[in-house]
């Protein structure tokens, strides 16, 4: 037998690659990192799943039907019927007015839909443009709305509706001139609330920063004095 | 099979998957890594593999697959960008490049001629010959015909006959 691995056959070759070929064995930190490395974590406690799954199917129905509950009703008459008008004046800036008549070519027909007269009737200034007037019906009432337009584009809505014994509510009232109407915050709108006789008078706008609402408090006071609502009938 | 069953199983054939890897890789730190991250695989695929069929060639495989997928690609990616060689020019057998001082040094003639061997050549002696795997199960760990797994033993050892004659003429 030779030792020339150059001369030996396949299968001595084979056999002597299996005998003298170094083997390196693996070293013992190479175990334990496998080892640590396929721990498992601690078992977490078995109700932790369901609590976690049961809650975030809660939240989702929350998400989900939260656009469907009923909105809570302010407490204040006042307030309640001001949300009605922040909603006619929102839909006011998305569609415009239903009818668009001029003041004061359309002041009789108003009268006659409305039941309301305007004796006198802030007509629009170098602040604030006047666009339209147009008779609504809120809350069951009959009305009319007069939409402004200041210099930077916020619109500024007038609405006036008989509402006699309608209480005012005397927390938010704000001393302004000579005048203390109520100042009334509803999904970012502002109203100014008053009452002349047995009519409520509202004026809202978008304006709610605080820059804004003394430029509101501006706009109040120029509608205040130069209008003058009173009931026809 | 239970999960401590399978790792106790495979932790096993450390000792010679780990010698596969120092063949293939020559570098300890790289086989290391090799070993490990044959097992996290093995134990991460586990539910792959089929009670009653060889964990060792499966394991073979994995390691070879890994060493494949990411050192072979690494080694190759460093002559192709220096020369630019397409890698439709190159060569199906890689010889083993020259030895490196910081690899891990031969002490015999015959494992510095394994280590001059294409690595298709090596491995096939290594699991063939060295680990004693049926050529079946060489097969499919190097993913080809029994055919070929003879055909690659014929060539290796001529190929290993002729290294060997150098170094003995020396």
């Amino acid at each position: 037998m030779t030792d020339r691995y150059s001369e030996l056959s396949d299968e001595a070759l084979g056999r002597r690659l299996a005998a003298d070929l170094p083997r390196h064995a693996a070293p013992a930190r190479l175990r334990v990192a496998i080892e640590a490395a396929t721990e498992r974590p601690a078992r977490r406690p078995f109700w932790l799943a369901p609590a976690l799954a049961a809650a975030a199917t809660a939240l989702i129905l929350a998400l989900v039907f939260m656009p469907l509950l009923p909105r809570l009703s302010p407490s204040e008459p006042a307030e309640r019927l001001a949300r009605i008008v922040v909603a006619e004046h929102t839909r006011a800036v998305m569609w415009g007015a239903r009818r668009p008549d001029i003041l004061p070519a359309s002041l009789p027909w108003l009268t006659q839909e409305t039941g309301i007269t305007l004796t006198k009737v802030f007509a629009g200034d170098d602040q604030l443009n006047l666009i339209a007037a147009e008779p609504v019906y809120l809350d069951q009432r009959r009305g009319l709305a007069v939409h402004y337009r200041d210099a930077d584009g916020h619109q500024v809505t007038y609405v006036v509706l008989p509402a006699p014994g309608l209480p005012m509510p005397e927390r938010t009232r704000v001393k302004i001139d000579r005048f203390r109407p109520a100042l009334v915050h509803d999904n970012g709108f502002s109203s100014w609330v008053w009452k002349e006789g047995d009519l409520a008078c509202f004026l809202v706008s978008d304006m709610v920063s605080a820059s804004d609402v003394v430029r509101f408090k501006d706009y109040f006071v120029r509608v205040r004095l130069a209008t003058e609502p009173i009931p026809a009938y | 099979m239970a999960d401590s069953d399978f790792q106790g199983q495979a932790l096993a054939h450390l000792d010679a998957l780990h010698n596969f890897a120092m063949y293939l890789t020559r570098n300890p730190a790289e086989a290391e890594d090799l070993v490990q991250e044959t097992y996290l695989r093995a134990f991460r695929f586990s539910h792959r593999f089929q009670p009653g069929t060889h964990l060792r060639a499966w394991l073979f495989q994995i390691l070879r697959n890994t060493f494949l997928t990411f050192y072979r690609l690494r080694e190759r990616e460093l002559p192709l960008a220096e020369d630019g060689v397409p890698d439709w020019d190159a060569p199906m057998f890689h010889e083993a490049p020259a030895e490196d001082p910081s690899v891990l040094e031969a002490h015999t003639d015959l494992e510095r001629a394994m280590r001059r061997l294409p690595d298709d050549f090596r491995t096939v002696l290594l699991l063939a010959e060295v680990e004693g795997l049926p050529l079946e199960e060489v097969a499919q760990i190097m993913a080809c015909p029994v055919g070929t797994v003879k055909s690659r033993i014929f060539r290796a050892k001529e190929r290993l006959r002729a290294i060997l004659r150098d170094y003995e003429k020396i």
